[in-house]
């Protein structure tokens, strides 16, 4: 069973300084405070400007991507889960999980070699399935709540939390970063963007149905967002029923 | 000459005693019945090839108003608008709700047509209301994929057992709807009839 450290005052602090300076901007109605959305017009304005640049850039491209072979879509998905593996490794080990870290190694040396550089995926068939994990998550096993929803320009739905484990793998837990390569910045660039690319294709249709069926697509992205990175942070074991809310 | 009858009788006495020890673990909770006998009934009836669409679609719908308690969902998914709602707006809003549901949950089922279902465990969350934990596995999948977990939480403080929550991969979906629906009303200043239209057009979108 997992541990979490207890929440310091350091990690509200943290979380929601950065955020003040948005609170200011509106007055928040208890509806939102309700939500834990207290920036919520403004997280709705970014939402506006996210849905306008995916529906004039993102999606086409999507849509060119996903009329690839699967073959080619399943390879650059593996390379790209492949490279994670190193960062999911170092957050395993910080949140003192040696079995899943070292299933994670096994993975990741097994695909790097035999399945040439993370093009195929024999671990899986190994029984070394795929599992994600983020420092977003650690900062969660470490005791650090999520904060105030927040939505992101062109990342999308996050939180403080979320934020800063972002950027803590990006830019410090990915080994990637002391390599010395030349044009850094532009492997960096086209790494995230085939990332992203990969993701909205997985996500596509799924995204699509929750569109056409939501009244809300906002308020619906905001509880699956949750909803699915407790159930990540849980790493798959049972919610606690006690939290679920009575019908 | 007595022996063997006593040996016959402590035979007896043992199967007796282990078949008592076992019969409570081995039984299933009434919610864990209720779920295996009934989803995959369902799943059958999206992956029924020899039903014309429509019948398809006539048939979910009944046997999904059958498994769920449509009302108290409904009024679930309302959140704290139920208290202020009129009861003419709340009994609007579950006719419409009902109809939506239908149709949006059979869209969701319908991804899983053709894969077997398999309960896994439950749990007594407060008296008569369990969650029970199941796998969906897809006989086709190679992938060696983890198979999709799929929780439903189950009411039996009625007449039968009733489905009121499902959960894919960890996201229940009466909470994501009354989420989504107390957003709505909160950006509309609370108006039911607003989300009652809305309700109404995407189930008449659904079901063209």
């Amino acid at each position: 069973m997992r541990k979490t450290l207890q929440s310091g005052w350091i990690w509200r602090l943290l979380g929601t300084a950065p955020f003040a300076l948005l609170a200011g901007c509106t007055a928040a109605s208890p509806e939102m405070l309700a939500a834990n959305d207290p920036y919520e017009p403004t997280n709705r304005q970014i939402f506006a400007l996210n849905q306008q640049l995916d529906a004039i850039f993102f999606k086409p491209t999507v849509q060119r991507y996903l009329s690839l072979p699967e073959a080619i879509r399943t390879g650059l998905h593996n390379v790209l889960r492949n490279l994670a593996g190193p960062t999911i490794f170092v957050n395993e080990v910080l949140q003192a999980e040696p079995g899943r870290a070292g299933r994670t190694a096994a993975r990741f040396m097994i695909n790097s070699s035999v399945g040439l550089g993370g093009i195929f995926d024999p671990a899986s068939r190994a029984g070394f399935a795929y599992h994600g994990e983020d420092f977003g998550q650690t900062l969660a096993i470490w005791g650090a709540g999520e904060g105030p929803y927040l939505m992101l320009p062109l990342l999308g739905p996050s939180n403080p939390r979320d934020t800063a484990g972002l950027a803590v793998d990006t830019f410090i837990l990915d080994p990637t970063n002391y390599l010395r390569l030349k044009g850094h910045f532009w492997w960096d660039a086209g790494r995230q963007y085939l990332n992203y690319l990969d993701l909205r294709s997985q996500t596509f249709e799924t995204l699509q149905g929750i569109e056409r069926s939501s009244v809300d697509y906002y308020a619906a992205l905001r509880s699956l967002y949750r909803q699915s990175r407790d159930a990540e942070i849980r790493n798959g074991a049972p919610a606690r029923t006690q939290d679920l809310p009575d019908f | 000459m007595m022996q063997p009858l006593v040996l016959a009788r402590r035979a007896l006495l043992a199967a007796g005693f282990m078949a008592a020890m076992l019969a409570p673990a081995l039984a299933a909770d009434p919610a864990e019945t209720f779920v295996a006998q009934n989803i995959q009934r369902g799943l059958g009836i999206l992956d029924n090839k020899g039903l014309s669409k429509q019948q398809r679609e006539d048939q979910f719908e009944q046997f999904l108003l059958g498994l769920t308690d449509m009302k108290r969902i409904a009024d679930f998914t309302l959140g704290q608008y139920r208290r202020t709602a009129s009861p003419a707006d709340v009994a609007a809003f579950e006719a419409a709700f009902q109809n939506y549901a239908a149709a949006v949950y059979r869209s969701y089922f319908s991804k899983y047509a053709g894969q077997t279902l398999k309960v896994t465990n439950s749990t007594l969350r407060a008296p008569t209301d369990y969650i029970v934990a199941t796998q969906l596995v897809d006989p086709t999948d190679r992938s060696s994929q983890q198979p999709l977990e799929v929780d439903f939480r189950v009411r039996t403080d009625g007449p039968r057992p009733v489905v009121v929550d499902v959960s894919v991969a960890g996201v229940w979906i009466s909470l994501e709807q009354r989420d989504q629906f107390v957003g709505f009303l909160g950006q509309n200043n609370g108006n039911v009839k607003l989300l009652i239209t809305h309700l109404s057009d995407l189930a008449k979108q659904f079901k063209s």
